[in-house]
C-alpha cells in the first residue's frame, strides 16, 4: 500500500509540472503578439510601456529562460500580477478558491446524497416500473445543461418564490449553486451506482445471506450497500474533478465568486498571468484531492493490492 | 493454393459478419432508446438541412414582431429583446448544433484513435510518452482544457469546436488503445503479422475494423458532450456570438430578460436538452445493441 500511495504522489507530482510547462508555453501559442493582444483593450498604452511589459513577463528572453524564472517565481509564490489593475495574481486566486471548493464540496455531496440511493433502489428493484422511471429521469437528468437547470432553479425559487437569494456570498447563497451542480452530476452517479449494484446483487455471498434467514434490511445495509458503496467511494475523485470543472459554469450563473468566475473573466480580458496561475492552482486542487480519495478508497477497502 | 483458402475464408467471414450486422439491426430496433433518440437526431437532422423552409423568418432579422412577444399563433416561441423570431432562430440554431457536434467529435476522434492505435501498436518508448500525455490530460477535466484552449485561440464558436474537440481527445485515445492492446493478442492479428502484412495495413485493415464498435458508441455519446460544452462555451460569451442563433448564445443574450420574458431562456435550454437527451439514448442502445451481454 505504501508503495501505491507514493507511486500516486509522484504521479500528481508528474502531472503539475507537465501543466507548469504548458502554462509556460500557453502563451506563445497565442496567435499573433500576446502582449499586444493583453493591450488591445487599453488605448493608452504606448509603445514603450508593452516593451516594458514583454520584458517584465521574460517574453523577450529565449523559452527555456521563461520556463526557469517561471518556475523561480512560482516556487516563492510570486504568480505575477493581473495585468489590469496590477493586482498579485496569487492572492486573487486564493481568496476566490475556498468558495470554489466549498460549492464543489457541497454539490459532491448532493450528488452522493441523490445519485447513490436512487442508483440503489433502481438495481434492486430491477426491471420494474421504479427501475424504469428512475432510469429514465436520469438519462433526462444527465441531458440538461447545468447552466438551464441553474437558470430555471434560479426563476422558481428566487425569482417567483423569492426564497433564496439569486446571488451573493454568504451559506443562503451557496444553495441554488450547489443544488444545481449536485443534481447536475447526481443523474450520472445514479446510473453508475446502479450498475455497481446489479453487480453486487448477483454475488454469491448475496444468496448466502438470504439463504440463511437473514432479513432483508440486513441483507441490503450490511451485505450489498456495504460492498456497493466501495465502488462509490472510487468515483469521489473523479466525481470531484467533474464538480471542480462544472463549478466554472456554475459560477457564472449565480455570480458565485469562485475562481472559475475570475477565470472567465481574465480570458475576456486575455489576462494571461491570471489564466495561468488559475490553471495551474485548479489542476494541483484537482490532483491533490484526487490522491487523498484514492488512498482514502485504498483504506476503506484492504482486499485491493495495489502495485 | 493459398488463394482459393484466403477467398474461402474471406467469403465466410463477410457472411458472419453480414449475420452479425443483421442481429445488431435487429436488436437496435427493438429497442425504445434507439426508436426515441433515433427520432430525435433525425428532427434535428430534418430541421438542419431544411432550416429555410422550416423556418417562416430570417434568423437576424430585427422587429419582425414586438421586442419580447410571449410565445403566440404567431411567434410560437415568441420574440427576443430584438424583436427577433424565436422559432426561426431555433430551427436555424440547430445547423450551427449539429455542425459543432460533429466537427468537434471529428476532430476528438480523429486524433484521439490515432494516438491510441499509434500507442497501443508501436509499444515501447512511444506508448509510454503518449498514454502519460493522455493520462496528464484525463487529470484534469475537459471544462479547463476547453478552457485553456479559448484562451489561447480566442472567442469564437469556430474556436469553442476545436477546444471542446481537443478536450475529449483523451477519452478515445484511451478507449482505443485498450481495444488496440486486446486485438494484437488474437490469433488473426499474429497470423496477419505472420504473412508479413505492413504495418499501415495491420493498423487499418485489421486492428480498426474490429474496434471499431466501442469507439462509434463513444462517438454517438461524444456528440452529447460536444453539444453540451459547447453551448456551454457559448452561454459563458466564450463561443457563438451575436447575433448568431447558437442556443448557448441565445440562452445566455435571454438572462438579462429573465424575468420579463422567460421564453428566451427556456426554449433554448429545452432545444440542448432534448438534443442531447437524443444522442445519449442512441449511445446508450448502440452500446447494448453491439455488446448484449453489457446489458444490464
Amino acid at each position: 500500500m505504501t508503495r501505491y500511495i507514493l507511486k500516486r504522489i509522484l504521479s500528481g507530482i508528474f502531472t503539475i509540472w507537465v501543466t507548469t510547462i504548458a502554462v509556460t508555453l500557453l502563451i506563445h501559442l497565442v496567435p499573433g503578439d500576446p502582449v499586444q493582444i493583453m493591450f488591445a483593450q487599453s488605448q493608452s498604452t504606448t509603445p514603450e510601456q508593452i516593451e516594458q511589459i514583454r520584458s517584465q513577463l521574460g517574453l523577450d528572453r529565449p523559452i527555456y529562460e521563461q520556463y526557469f524564472m517561471y518556475m523561480g517565481r512560482i516556487l516563492q509564490g510570486d504568480f505575477g500580477t493581473t495585468i489590469r489593475g496590477n493586482q498579485p495574481v496569487l492572492e486573487l486566486l486564493l481568496v476566490r478558491l475556498p468558495n470554489t471548493l466549498a460549492l464543489a464540496l457541497s454539490a459532491l455531496l448532493i450528488t452522493m446524497l441523490v445519485g447513490v440511493p436512487i442508483g440503489f433502489f433502481a438495481a434492486y428493484k430491477r426491471g420494474t416500473w421504479l427501475d424504469t422511471s428512475l432510469m429514465t429521469g436520469a438519462i433526462i437528468g444527465i441531458s440538461i445543461p447545468s447552466f438551464w437547470l441553474g437558470l430555471m432553479l434560479m426563476y422558481v425559487f428566487s425569482i417567483r418564490l423569492g426564497w433564496l437569494p439569486v446571488s451573493g456570498t454568504d451559506f443562503k447563497n451557496l444553495i441554488l449553486p450547489a443544488v444545481t451542480l449536485g443534481l447536475a452530476n447526481a443523474a450520472a452517479v445514479s446510473r453508475l451506482t446502479r450498475s455497481s449494484m446489479l453487480d453486487v446483487l448477483s454475488q454469491d455471498y448475496m444468496r448466502t445471506a438470504r439463504a440463511k434467514g437473514l432479513a432483508e434490511t440486513l441483507v441490503l445495509s450490511r451485505h450489498a450497500l456495504r460492498n456497493g458503496l466501495i465502488n462509490v467511494v472510487n468515483m469521489l475523485g473523479l466525481q470531484f474533478t467533474y464538480m471542480m470543472g462544472g463549478a466554472i459554469v456554475v459560477e457564472n450563473v449565480f455570480a458565485w465568486n469562485g475562481i472559475g468566475r475570475l477565470a472567465i473573466q481574465s480570458i475576456f480580458q486575455r489576462d494571461y498571468p491570471t489564466i495561468q496561475g488559475f490553471i495551474l492552482i485548479f489542476a494541483t486542487v484537482v490532483v491533490v484531492v484526487s490522491i487523498v480519495l484514492d488512498i482514502l478508497y485504498v483504506w476503506i477497502d484492504p482486499r485491493i493490492k495495489y502495485s | 493454393m493459398t488463394q482459393p483458402v484466403a477467398t474461402l475464408s474471406n467469403t465466410s467471414i463477410a457472411a458472419a459478419k453480414v449475420k452479425d450486422f443483421g442481429q445488431f439491426l435487429k436488436r437496435l430496433l427493438k429497442s425504445p432508446s434507439a426508436k426515441m433518440g433515433g427520432s430525435i437526431c433525425l428532427v434535428l437532422v430534418v430541421t438542419a438541412i431544411f432550416a429555410p423552409v422550416i423556418a417562416p423568418h430570417d434568423p437576424t432579422e430585427l422587429g419582425v414582431g414586438a421586442a419580447l412577444t410571449p410565445p403566440n399563433s404567431e411567434f410560437w416561441f415568441g420574440t427576443d429583446e430584438f424583436g427577433r423570431d424565436l422559432f426561426s432562430r431555433m430551427v436555424y440554431g440547430s445547423r450551427l448544433t449539429l455542425y459543432v457536434g460533429l466537427i468537434a467529435v471529428g476532430i476528438s476522434m480523429t486524433v484521439g484513435v490515432l494516438t491510441g492505435l499509434v500507442a497501443g501498436y508501436v509499444g515501447g518508448w512511444v506508448e509510454t510518452a503518449l498514454m502519460r500525455a493522455v493520462d496528464v490530460l484525463f487529470s484534469f477535466t475537459e471544462t479547463l482544457i476547453a478552457l485553456a484552449a479559448v484562451a489561447v485561440l480566442g472567442p469564437s464558436l469556430t474556436n469553442a469546436m476545436i477546444a471542446v474537440g481537443i478536450s475529449s481527445i483523451p477519452f478515445y485515445a484511451r478507449i482505443t488503445y485498450g481495444a488496440v492492446l486486446v486485438e494484437k493478442n488474437k490469433e488473426y492479428f499474429k497470423a496477419a503479422q505472420a504473412v508479413g502484412a505492413q504495418h499501415v495495413r495491420l493498423l487499418f485493415r485489421h486492428i480498426l475494423p474490429n474496434i471499431l464498435s466501442p469507439i462509434i458508441v463513444v462517438a454517438t455519446v461524444g456528440v452529447s458532450v460536444a453539444v453540451l460544452s459547447a453551448s456551454a462555451l457559448s452561454f459563458l460569451g466564450l463561443g457563438a456570438q451575436p447575433p448568431s442563433p447558437e442556443w448557448g448564445a441565445m440562452l445566455a443574450a435571454g438572462r438579462d430578460y429573465f424575468k420579463r420574458a422567460p421564453w428566451i431562456t427556456t426554449f433554448p435550454g429545452l432545444a440542448i436538452a432534448i438534443t442531447v437527451l437524443g444522442f445519449n439514448l442512441l449511445g446508450d442502445a448502440l452500446r447494448e445493441a453491439l455488446d448484449p451481454q453489457q446489458r444490464t
